[in-house]
This record gives C-alpha cells, sequence and structure tokens, in this order.
C-alpha cells in the first residue's frame, strides 16, 4: 500500500517531454528543409573602377573579342593559350592589369575563359568593356 | 514495475535531435536562389566563392533572374543594395556560357556599383 503510493508520486513529478520532442522535430524539419548550401566556385575579377587614376605606369593589355570566337590582341587573332602567355610575358616584371573588349554578339563562356587564362597568368586585375564601335 | 522497465529512454536521443536542430540553425544563411539553371563555362583557376552572397543568374538568352523572377538590367543595383542591407555581401553571376557576353558586361558594372565584389560562378575544369 505504501509502496503504491510512493510510486504513483514519482509517475506524477516526471515532466512528460513528447510534445517537447515534437515541437524540436519540426524546427529541425524546417532548418533542414530551408538550408540551402550553396557552394559556388569561380573566378573574382578584383578591378577597381577607373574613376580614381591607378599610379601604376603600365599601360593595360587590350584583348578584344570581336565575335565569331576570335581573340584579337593588338590587331593580331591570337589562341587562348596565347592570352596567358601574352599576360606571363609582362607579369615578369609587374602584373598588367587587363581590359576585355566584347562586342555585341560575343558568348559569356569566351569572355569568361579569357578572364581566366589572364587571371591564370597573374594579371593583377581583368575588367570587362564593351567594344563601342 | 514491468511497464518501467518497458518505457524507452528518451534523452540521448533529444540530446541528439537538439545538437543537429543547434547546427542546422548556425549553418541556415537562406540563401534565394536565381531560379534557373545554367550551363556554366569551364575554367582553370576556379576558387571557391563566399557562401553568404546575392546570386544572379543570365541565361542562355541573356536574360537576368534574381530570386525566381526575370529583372531587368536597370533593377540590378537597387535589389543589391536592398538585400545586402548595408553589409557587405559578395555578388555572384551563374553565368551561361552561351549568353552574350555584352549583356555580362553591363551586368557585373551594375553590381560593381554597390558591391565590392563581383564573382562569376563557373565549373572546376577536372
Amino acid at each position: 500500500m505504501k509502496k503504491s503510493l510512493i510510486n504513483h508520486q514519482s509517475e506524477q513529478t516526471e515532466i512528460n517531454v513528447s510534445p517537447l520532442i515534437d515541437m524540436v522535430f519540426i524546427l529541425l524539419i524546417f532548418f533542414i528543409v530551408a538550408t540551402s548550401f550553396v557552394n559556388e566556385i569561380g573566378i573574382s575579377s578584383a578591378y577597381k573602377d577607373s574613376n580614381t587614376k591607378s599610379d601604376n605606369p603600365n599601360p593595360p593589355l587590350f584583348f578584344n573579342l570581336p565575335g565569331s570566337g576570335i581573340v584579337m590582341n593588338n590587331g593580331t587573332p591570337i589562341s587562348l593559350e596565347e592570352v596567358a602567355q601574352k599576360v606571363r610575358n609582362l607579369s615578369k616584371n609587374k602584373p598588367p592589369s587587363v581590359i576585355i573588349q566584347v562586342s555585341k554578339g560575343v558568348k559569356a563562356g569566351l569572355a569568361t575563359q579569357v578572364m581566366d587564362q589572364a587571371l591564370l597568368a597573374g594579371a593583377k586585375a581583368v575588367k570587362l568593356s564593351v567594344d563601342s564601335k | 514495475m514491468d511497464e518501467e522497465d518497458g518505457a524507452i529512454n528518451v534523452s540521448p536521443l533529444i540530446d541528439v535531435v537538439f545538437i543537429l536542430l543547434i547546427f542546422f540553425i548556425v549553418s541556415a544563411t537562406f540563401v534565394t536562389l536565381p531560379g534557373i539553371d545554367v550551363s556554366r563555362p569551364k575554367v582553370q583557376n576556379a576558387t571557391s566563392l563566399q557562401k553568404n552572397s546575392v546570386l544572379f543568374a543570365l541565361s542562355d538568352k541573356s536574360e537576368i533572374f534574381h530570386a525566381g523572377k526575370k529583372v531587368k538590367l536597370f533593377e540590378v543595383s537597387p535589389l543589391i543594395s536592398q538585400s545586402i542591407k548595408g553589409k557587405d555581401k559578395p555578388v555572384v553571376i551563374q553565368v551561361d556560357k552561351w549568353a552574350d557576353a555584352t549583356v555580362l558586361t553591363e551586368l557585373v558594372s551594375e553590381a560593381k556599383k554597390v558591391s565590392h565584389s563581383v564573382s562569376l560562378a563557373t565549373l572546376k575544369n577536372r
């Protein structure tokens, strides 16, 4: 008789945790669903905008993309590998900044690849600009 | 007595669930995805970009997407300043390799007006 009374009391003082678990599970599922692990890889061209005149004495290296998938430098068509080579030649002394002039109709993939090659070869900054011709 | 023995001890379960919950709360960044799939250009020196960023996408038809909606070029810089709210979030542009490079150039310069860092998302060349 006495024993059963004690048992009864201890059962009453126990906290019912199941609503807590329910709530925590709902929060957990919400955060799992709402979390999007965006893990992008890519290239960033850290250029400063040209309103501050640079103290860099080197003139920037120009590459023209006149469309139809060719890269021009000083009026001569060059290949993608030569882009890296030209930048690397200059970057022995001082890393040059590169300006890529694109015309209408040029695919962004090509422009990105030229940017990548220039950055790979050690260009300090790469800037895209629209060829107004 | 019998019933007490048969009851499952749930406290380790709660511990584990709490740890998971705290992990997901801490790691949640709530990035709004642009909402379209692009075929990324392949490059050689891609690096890992910052995770908490403002995402834009440029489709193969040279349309700009942000948070599942098509946006105009002039709406880009207000949208960025609205979503960074004075913080220093980088902008990531998911560019399709068949998009027009002039549109990309304009988009990058628009984004550069309000953000210090603008990157292009690419595929890793393996």
